[in-house]
């Protein structure tokens, strides 16, 4: 079931009234979000609810042995370990065998020998990765002591909660589970601004995504060969713009409708394109997996301890892992490894800059202006591996931006590059901007509010195409 | 070592949650869930009546059944009071405006692409037109190639136009539209789309890929169920209809067949489609019917995710057991550009 769909906003306004009604009654509270979530999962496909349901009791059996059962440290540790395995293969299963083993046979062809290990090509579920990022979070936040084991209906909750379920945000236990907890005060509902993220969430995904993606982005990297290197580019850094307004898009309808629940989600995303280094973008792209990765990969291997050598170490598998998370492929290995380049680059620079008693990132307005070009222009050129079907369409690609000079720009009009603009031109705007007109939309009528809701979603509708495409994350 | 690991090199900001702002100017009033059920509901059944025509529109042309009629039975009232009102017309404006005339004609996704600077585009009399005996294109006088089809038909085409892209004597059009087919021409007119590209585009070789929404019923009244003689036998009508069409200008045409399935029962499907469009294909003076299992499917011709080219295995199928990969495609584009240079004998390097 797609957000931005009549299925979806007949289910919400359900699940929305039943929550609300079964709000003085915590426990049945639970049972009815727990079986909105499941159905919301199964609308995909209903034999991988199954798949939920034992991630959820891999976790939550997990940690109570590591709470109850484990005397020693090293008792905890292995049944840490032990359930971070079990989530792993589930995830390395439907996630990576089929990438496996066609690279493995394939190896073996070339060495002359036969299929050496059967093909498989199992189907993906959809958000296997998120919420068993998910899992593996409260599994290890329990072994760390910094979360204490919760019952068996509030980490299902904690799990399938359908706002989050399908691209995130990575929600932390320590900061859904209390709210999961207590009672919601059914009196005091933040719906502004869920309306304001609901809303903005779509035009994102509906108008300005489903543009990009028909007007520029899809026919450029279909066939790269064909389109000049003008129109190569465009495509690029429309991508660019696709995946942040449709990524960013759904984790606001996410926020929005979690807060029409009554619960509070934590920001995936804050402009990451007006960011000036690396660091600086995966604080602002992506904010949950980031964490995620920092606190439960990057810290754990060692972090920013050690030697240059050791410190780059630990960022390229942070970020290799990072690129894989996303998909089985070599595109997304590149990816990541491009990412964890570019930030190996930018500690010793800054390291070697502070060792000269200087701030680690040059100041002063020109400076970051071209500080936030250069950024944006490398995570571009990432960006291409990401979006491409292969590396040898993402080599085409980038084989077009420097030889496809001498053929005609067909694709530019004057709406792509105003779109482009405003794409940007939002990376720039405080939020104070959108604060203000939440702030006066919930001081107006009932009856005006309807009218601004219905308007909104007129012009969401009209300006969109007919069908609305899944969202790119969904397929990680 | 400047920083330690909470300056460290990965993102190291605190997460913050989504909060209300705390300046007195922006506080934001709250609202009881029961007043935003209200809203909600208020806003969305505002929306339907600004949007009925529209949403009447696509609930015509989703597939035949219960859901079908229960959204009109909701839906047709509220759209005539709409009308009646000129409520619609709002939309109608809006539309205008786009430059959307709600003829559905005319919005599939159409891709030229050559190796000239000159359009392909040529206004004569499609109908006139005759393709010389001897085709030798070159760059300066390409081949001019249309692809059209369904979601299956776009995971051919683009492989397809890049290969053809790169012989560098192909000019290459694609003109597709996902769930589309011959079944529901009230939501995608394939023969008036094909006519409108025969008229720009005047292609010497068309390659058509589409069926796989097929299996479902015609739309009355009275409702044509699939899988009854009736059925079978409008659908043929309708193949050799858009075959007749397409050659209609001289052009040669290639129409590859709906790849097998994953799903037994839609393979099943998907099968008696192909029955009827190779039978339809047989009626139709210059028409190569291919059958897509032959190059994408295993040695009984069934759905394989994965099939050996060359001797490196290739992953064909994506995950859905519907759709091809660009692997895939590409296998498919070979097998058509293969037909092009032997059977239609026209030297494309």
């Amino acid at each position: 079931m797609l957000f931005p769909t009549i299925d979806f906003a007949i289910f919400f306004a359900v699940a929305f009234t039943v929550c609300w009604l079964l709000s003085p009654f915590p426990r049945y509270w639970k049972l009815a979000v727990l079986g909105f979530s499941y159905f919301f999962y199964a609308w995909w496909d209903p034999k991988f609810v199954l798949l939920l349901v034992a991630e959820t009791l891999i976790a939550y059996v997990g940690g109570q042995l590591i709470t109850n059962r484990a005397a020693t440290l090293k008792a905890r540790k292995l049944w840490m370990f032990g359930s971070i395995a079990c989530l792993l293969g589930l995830l390395a299963y439907f996630k990576y065998a089929g990438f496996f083993t066609l690279n493995v046979d394939n190896l073996a062809h070339r060495m002359g020998m036969g299929n050496i290990v059967p093909l498989l090509q199992p189907t993906l579920p959809v958000a296997i990765s998120f919420f068993t990022f998910m899992a593996m979070s409260y599994v290890i936040d329990i072994y760390r002591k910094q979360l204490v084991p919760a019952r068996p209906i509030d980490v299902a909750v904690y799990l399938a909660f359908f706002p989050h379920l399908i691209a995130g945000p990575i929600v932390r236990g320590g900061e859904l589970l209390p709210q999961i907890r207590q009672r919601r005060d059914p009196n005091h509902i933040d719906y502004a601004r869920a309306t304001q993220l609901i809303m903005m969430g779509l035009f994102k995904k509906v108008v300005i995504s489903s543009y990009l993606a028909t007007a520029i982005v899809d026919p450029v990297f279909a066939s790269p060969k064909s389109f000049s290197a003008i129109d190569s580019a465009f495509a690029v850094w429309g991508y660019a713009f696709q995946i942040y307004c449709d990524f960013s898009g759904y984790t606001d309808i996410a926020i929005g409708l979690a807060l029409l629940l009554g619960i509070r989600f934590p920001l995936n995303f804050d402009k990451p394109y007006s960011a000036n280094t690396l660091q600086d973008f995966w604080r602002r792209w992506h904010i949950t997996l980031s964490r995620w990765l920092r606190d439960y990969l990057y810290i754990p291997l060692g972090g920013n301890r050690g030697n240059n050598t050791e410190v780059a170490r630990n960022i390229m598998i942070t970020m290799i892992l990072g690129g894989l998370w996303h998909g089985a492929d070599w595109t997304f290995l590149i990816w990541g490894g491009l990412h964890g380049s570019g930030q190996v680059v930018g500690h010793i620079r800054r390291q070697r800059r502070e060792d000269l008693g200087l701030p680690g990132v040059a100041k002063g307005t020109w400076r970051h202006w071209i500080q936030v070009f250069l950024t944006f222009q490398f995570v571009c050129l990432a960006w291409i591996f990401f979006r491409a079907t292969s590396v040898a369409n993402a080599m085409q690609m980038l084989g077009r931006l420097f030889s496809g000079w001498n053929t005609a720009t067909t694709l530019i009009t004057p709406l792509l590059i105003v779109t482009f603009i405003a794409v940007m031109v939002v990376q720039l705007v405080p939020s104070k901007v959108g604060d203000r007109a939440t702030t006066w939309f919930s001081n107006q009528h009932l009856a005006v509010q309807s009218l601004c809701v219905a308007a909104g979603l007129l012009i969401i509708t009209t300006l969109g195409p007919a069908g609305v495409a899944p969202f790119i994350y969904y397929r990680f | 070592m400047a920083g330690g690991i909470e300056e460290g090199v990965m993102s190291d900001a605190p997460v913050t949650m989504d909060e209300s702002p705390t300046h007195p100017a922006m506080v934001r009033q709250s609202m009881g869930w029961k007043r935003i059920l209200v809203l909600m509901v208020a806003g969305f059944a505002i929306w339907i009546v600004l949007d009925a025509t529209t949403l009447q529109h696509n609930a015509q042309v989703s597939p035949v059944g219960a859901r079908r009629t229960l959204s009109l039975q909701i839906l047709n009232p509220i759209a005539a009071t709409s009308r009646t009102l000129q409520i619609s017309h709002i939309e109608s404006i809006a539309n205008g405006m786009l430059g959307r005339n709600g003829n559905v004609i005319g919005y599939g996704n159409v891709t030229v692409l050559g190796p000239t600077k000159k359009p392909a585009v040529k206004s004569n009399s499609s109908t006139t037109t005759t393709v010389p005996t001897a085709i030798l294109p070159s760059a300066t006088n390409p081949l001019r190639v249309l692809i059209v089809g369904d979601s299956i038909g776009i995971d051919l085409g683009d492989a397809l136009q890049n290969q053809l892209a790169s012989t560098g004597v192909v000019t290459a059009t694609l003109d597709a539209k996902e769930s589309t087919g011959l079944t529901r021409p009230d939501y995608f007119n394939w023969p008036a789309e094909l006519q409108g590209d025969l008229a720009k585009v005047n292609p010497q070789v068309i390659v058509i890929m589409m069926g796989a929404n097929d299996p479902q019923d015609f739309p009355g009244p009275p409702d044509i169920p699939f899988g009854t003689p009736q059925w079978n036998s409008l659908y043929e009508q309708k193949a050799v209809q858009l075959m007749t069409l397409a050659t209609s200008s001289g052009a040669k045409v290639i129409w590859m067949s709906v790849p097998p399935m994953q799903d037994a029962g839609l393979n099943a499907r998907v099968a008696t489609v192909n029955t009827l469009q190779s039978e339809a294909a047989g009626q139709v003076k210059n028409v190569t019917y291919l059958d897509s299992a032959s190059v994408i499917g295993n040695a009984q011709g069934l759905f394989t995710p994965f099939v050996t080219v060359d001797g490196k295995i290739l992953n064909v199928r994506e995950p859905d057991g519907t759709h091809v990969t660009p692997a895939g495609g590409a296998v498919l584009g070979s097998y058509a550009i293969t037909t092009i240079q032997q059977k239609f004998k026209i030297p494309i390097p």
